[in-house]
């Protein structure tokens, strides 16, 4: 008597569907893969603004000015307290304390970037290279919406503690 | 009688070590992927030297530029330029009158954010500017101090490069004042 046989089934998985998605995959990554000097943590309380500017960022001491706090190479220096503005009523606007502030020095701020700047000095002398001379560059990494006094007294301790040439950081693209 | 037949059998393509690479590969690549470029604008601050050194005129009745912007809430005043942008005379002002800025909000009275400035003007008064002085380079920015950052740097991006108006040789924006110092102060 003969036995119907069962038809062999294909157990074989079909993965062709898989290499088209990595295949494309991977070379849309290989495109697109780049690396940066620097690295930036975004937040809410750090909005880079939009530029067309084609420089690219170069190893420097990092300063971070939050909508909160001032940061240096991840080392947070000091908190950023509100003032209202006087121009806007209802408005209030990020301020340095005044308590944290000599003039127009930000104390705190001006110790460490000196720190900074004569380890700098010091690394520079001590191995003879030429690229590891201090520069007194400095990058900034500033949030759009910070008024421009506390810029100000950032920018003016900076210069008092040695750091002349700023970068400010920014997102590459055009404004709307 | 039985007929051998071979039988060619057909080995199907071994893809295992090419999805272990792909594999490996595509984590690696995701973790190290950009999709946000970042770039920097220099600056120096005013007590250094200008990186632009000034060559002698040709024209000596010409008055040197000393440009500078000063970036209020209410638009952008464009200074020591008068001679190229007023040809015919500065407009008077009455009595107790406050100078308007050169290029104001497109809103009257405040600027209520970044699209409220009128950037194309400006960048068009700095061409005409560059016109007359084509080998100045520098401006100096005198921002209110209320003003928000993101203004400062659209300025910047204003008074860089006129995209609007390339050149038609090279296709490249027309390079206008790159070169930027920051002032504190008001006007």
């Amino acid at each position: 008597m003969k036995t119907a046989r069962r038809p062999k089934e294909n157990t074989e998985l079909n993965i062709t569907s898989m290499m088209d998605m990595m295949t494309i995959i991977l070379v849309f990554l290989l495109k697109s893969y780049s690396t940066e000097d620097i690295s930036i943590a975004a937040s809410a309380d750090l909005q880079l603004p939009l530029s067309t500017s084609e420089h690219s960022p170069e190893l420097a001491v990092n300063l971070v000015v939050t909508r909160s706090m001032i940061v240096v190479d991840g080392d947070d220096i000091l908190n950023l307290t509100v003032k209202p503005d006087p121009e806007n009523p209802g408005v209030s606007l990020p301020a340095i304390p005044d308590d944290e502030k000599r003039g127009q020095i930000v104390t705190l701020l001006y110790d460490r970037l000196l720190e900074k700047a004569e380890a700098a000095k010091a690394l520079g002398a001590n191995t003879g290279v030429s690229e590891l001379d201090f520069k007194g560059r400095i990058l900034l990494q500033v949030d759009g919406g910070m008024p421009f006094s506390v810029l100000r007294e950032v920018m003016y301790t900076a210069g008092q503690a040695q750091f002349g040439e700023f970068k400010f950081v920014v997102y590459k693209g055009r404004q709307p | 009688m039985a007929v051998n037949r071979r039988e060619t059998a057909t080995e199907p393509l071994n893809l295992i070590p090419i999805m272990n690479l792909v594999t490996i590969l595509i984590p690696f690549l995701l973790l190290s992927a950009q999709f946000i470029h970042l770039a920097v604008i220099d600056s120096t601050l005013p007590a250094i030297a200008p990186p632009q050194a000034q060559e002698e005129m040709e024209e000596p009745d010409k008055p040197p530029l000393v440009l500078s912007l000063g970036i209020t809430q209410k638009g952008i005043h464009v200074l020591g330029a008068d001679h190229v942008l007023f040809p015919d005379g500065v407009p008077e002002l009455g009595e107790g009158e406050e100078k308007p800025p050169t290029v104001p909000c497109l809103s009257a009275g405040k600027c209520t954010g970044t699209l409220d400035y009128n950037w194309a003007e400006l960048t068009r008064m700095l061409a005409q500017i560059k016109d007359e002085y084509p080998d100045d380079q520098n401006v100096i920015l005198v921002p209110d101090s209320n003003v928000p950052y993101e203004i400062l740097v659209h300025t910047m991006d204003a008074a860089r490069a006129d995209q609007e108006n390339p050149n038609p040789d090279t296709g490249e924006a027309k390079l206008l004042f790159p070169f930027v110092v920051i002032a504190g102060g008001a006007i």
